[in-house]
């Protein structure tokens, strides 16, 4: 570990150039990015060490940190690569997969892996320890400091926990106190938010290997829709070394109204018979739930303000656009943003939102605005009835009809089957061609 | 090794150990799974370091908090000793390779005692937490006041702080300077007068550490001083011991015309022999039996099984008897 060398602050009054609260994968960027300009950072944790709640959607997409860690994949902490991606639609018997690989993924510069949380980001905020930053675990911000309006520190549920700082990055994640006491949130609206909630189960990684029809350090990632029964969400699966995590995303008004609870959710989708086999002998490791923003562009507050920026999940940066669930890239690349926006800032002595005003401009100008704004109604169609019910079941009653043999009956046409599907499943003509212009547009 | 400096004479040293809190084994595999995350100071360790730091207040002088280990082990000791401690000391050792600090219980109290003697930190009074979690035996603090020439007084659930519920009614006396309570077998307890110089080990529950202030755990990791132990030499590979083997020797054939005859004769099946005896006795009884029938094959002398069979009496409440004939004794 190289010696904390970072120039102190300017200020007489500041302990710090910068606190980061929340050293997940936003705040350990950020705090990267400012150690490394040779600024002093507090990187803050709630928990016992980075990343100590194992809790996302699966996936690491790697191509961010190119730039902030080079050659990343030598060293950072991977379970598996991920070289066979799947979408499954399902209902209650049924299953259709679409099912890509390719060994292109599993060499590099890589795609996607799969990682545990506390392995990988811990691994990242010794990075940013590396760099100078100063981390400290065990604390728990508990608001901000303010003068006259404009945020001068935090404090902390440590005695004498008050440390102040010329500029604060909130990445204290979803639902974030922070952003919401500096007045950076509107109204906040439940239907933006789901609940995922994960089982990591062991399983031998011979098993794995052989179960997923994958070797050495490749891996599978599926992504499920139609496996929430009449609560809009999703389901995923990923392999991991030696364990498999499979999980739901279930929106959190309609857990509510319906009464249901996630973990009898996630019972039924093990038992469903595409995905039994796939954990069967395995042991329950672990069980964790998670709220996510799933609303993306249309729920995320003000990007800054007086002495404070907002980064991650606590932005609502997380991506679930149906095709794409992608997290933790979108965490980096604003965390990332943040620490040379808040640098910029530092080196022109004006921290006001102003100031910080660039913050903005570079995620605008990078993929997390430009995904995010180009998506924005992605999140609403993955949601609604026709994406999460009737075309699923459509879809799997088609490739039934297709696949029956019915002699001594001729085959049926594909139109006649697709017109006896849609008329099964409620699904009208209307709706259909709506929905495609609409997902059209959405998808670009 | 540099001795450290010392710092006020008669600090107040708080000994932990660097252990994985809550190993894990593969339940397909039953091996053990290496996690970097799960080691840390067990609640044992953390109320050593508060007894410390509570006696140091209450002495007026410092505490130290030190342990042997690995450089993994910096991070964590810095964020122990933030609670109050006015410095911590890492010694790790200097065997290359050698990530978890791997040294034995002896080992260890040897290096312990380098650091608290009188040519390093000079610590009045050391601290240890009770048994570690990882199937310690708990022997280190017994160790440790050998080497440091220092009472003892091991697994304690309660010691007078003067500002916490006294277990058992510890107090104070004249004679000691302070008092505790440790465990002892069939649920009972001892009080027992603790002088200022001396080795304890404290259970989890005694005082639950203090939080650390916030500036005192940004600057943790700094706090930490880092000694190495001397390169430990060579392993001294020991004389290979082999089975004792008795030298051949020379005997008689058996007797006997026939095979039958020489078989019975070298196995002494159809001897004569005392056959074995099952006795059922209540536990005083038993002893005493027991104690009898050792003296007949010889085991205790005359005076020895007297002395056993009064014991046995008293316990009985019946009248000693003679230990060869079990007969009343006049």
């Amino acid at each position: 570990m190289t010696e904390h060398t970072a120039e102190r602050p300017s200020s007489d009054n500041d302990d710090f150039d910068a606190i980061v609260v929340g050293a997940g994968p936003a705040g350990s960027a950020a705090a990267l990015e400012l150690a490394r300009a040779g600024r002093s950072v507090l990187l803050i944790e709630r928990g016992p060490f980075p990343g100590s709640k194992n809790m996302y959607g699966g996936v690491i997409y790697g191509r961010i940190l190119d730039t902030l860690v080079p050659q990343w994949w030598t060293e950072a902490p991977i379970q598996r690569w991920v070289t066979r991606r799947q979408t499954m639609m399902m209902t209650g018997e049924q299953a259709l997969t679409v099912d890509y690989r390719t060994e292109a993924w599993g060499r590099p510069p890589y795609n996607g892996a799969t990682a545990y949380r506390p392995d990988f980001d811990s691994w990242l905020a010794d990075k940013a320890v590396e760099e100078g930053a100063t981390l400290v675990c065990s604390t728990t911000v508990t608001g901000l400091l303010t003068d006259s309006g404009r945020v001068v520190g935090v404090s902390t549920d440590r005695p004498d926990g008050d440390v102040r700082a010329r500029v604060v990055i909130a990445a204290d994640g979803v639902n974030s106190f922070l952003a919401k006491e500096a007045g950076l949130y509107g109204e906040v609206d439940p239907a933006n938010y789901t609940v995922g909630v994960k089982e990591t189960i062991a399983l031998p990684r011979s098993v794995i290997d052989e179960r997923f029809a994958v070797r050495g350090d490749h891996g599978v990632d599926i992504e499920i829709i139609g496996c929430t029964g009449d609560v809009p969400g999703g389901g995923f699966l990923y392999t991991n070394s030696d364990t498999i995590a499979v999980g739901l995303v279930l929106s959190l008004p309609a857990l509510a109204a319906g009464g249901r609870r996630p973990e009898e959710l996630l019972a039924e989708l093990k038992l469903h018979p595409a995905i039994a086999p796939l954990v069967e002998g395995g042991e329950v490791k672990e069980y964790s739930a998670h709220v996510i923003p799933e609303a993306g562009y249309d729920m995320m507050p003000e990007l800054v303000g007086d002495g404070i920026v907002v980064a991650g999940d606590a932005a609502a940066m997380c991506l679930a656009a149906g095709l794409w669930l992608e997290g933790v890239n979108f965490a980096i690349g604003s965390g990332a943003a943040a620490g040379r926006a808040c640098h910029g800032a530092l080196r022109k002595g004006d921290t006001s939102a102003v100031g910080l005003g660039d913050y903005r401009r570079r995620l605008e100008s990078s993929f997390v605005l430009k995904d995010h704004r180009k998506l924005r109604e992605a999140p609403h169609l993955v949601m609604g009835e026709l994406a999460q019910q009737k075309l699923p079941a459509m879809a799997c009653g088609v490739a039934e009809d297709m696949f029956t043999v019915t002699n001594p009956e001729p085959k049926a046409g594909l139109m006649r089957i697709v017109r006896r599907q849609m008329r099964t499943n409620g699904v009208k003509l209307r709706s259909v061609v709506g929905d495609t212009w609409r997902a059209l547009r959405a998808f670009g | 090794m540099n001795p450290p400096t010392s710092t006020d004479p008669g600090c107040v040293a708080a000994c932990v150990k660097w252990v994985d809190l809550s190993p894990e084994t593969d339940p397909t595999s039953g091996l053990p799974v290496p996690s970097a995350h799960s080691w840390g100071f067990s609640e044992a360790d953390r109320s050593a370091v508060e007894v410390a730091l509570r006696l140091a207040d209450d002495r007026g002088t410092d505490a130290v908090v030190v342990c042997v280990g690995p450089p993994d082990a910096q991070w964590a000791l810095g964020e122990l000793a933030a609670a109050g401690a006015a410095r911590a000391v890492l010694v790790t050792s200097g065997n290359p390779g050698d990530t978890r600090g791997g040294a034995s219980s002896g080992e260890t109290a040897r290096i312990l005692a380098d650091i608290l003697g009188p040519v390093g930190l000079d610590a009045d009074t050391v601290v240890c937490g009770d048994i570690s979690l990882d199937r310690g035996s708990g022997s280190v603090p017994a160790l440790l006041a050998h080497h440091l020439e220092l009472p003892q007084a091991l697994g304690l659930i309660s010691v007078d702080l003067g500002d916490r519920p006294r277990i058992g009614g510890a107090t104070r006396d004249a004679t000691t300077t302070l008092m505790g309570v440790r465990r002892l077998d069939g649920a009972r307890r001892e009080r027992v007068g603790i002088p200022a110089r001396a080795v304890m080990s404290v259970e989890g529950a005694v005082a639950p550490l203090r939080r650390a202030p916030l500036g005192r755990a940004v600057e943790a990791r700094r706090r930490v001083q880092r000694e190495s132990s001397p390169r430990r030499p060579e392993p001294v590979r020991p004389a290979r011991i082999l089975q004792w083997r008795p030298p051949p020797r020379s005997l008689p054939a058996p007797e006997g015309t026939d095979a039958f005859e020489r078989v019975v004769s070298l196995t002494g099946a159809l001897e004569e022999r005392t056959p074995p005896r099952v006795v059922e006795l209540a536990p005083p009884q038993a002893a005493a039996e027991i104690l009898r029938q050792l003296h007949r094959w010889g085991y205790l002398t005359d005076a020895g099984a007297a002395g056993a069979e009064a014991t046995a009496a008293k316990a009985t409440g019946s009248e000693p008897t003679d230990p060869v004939t079990a007969e009343p004794r006049p």
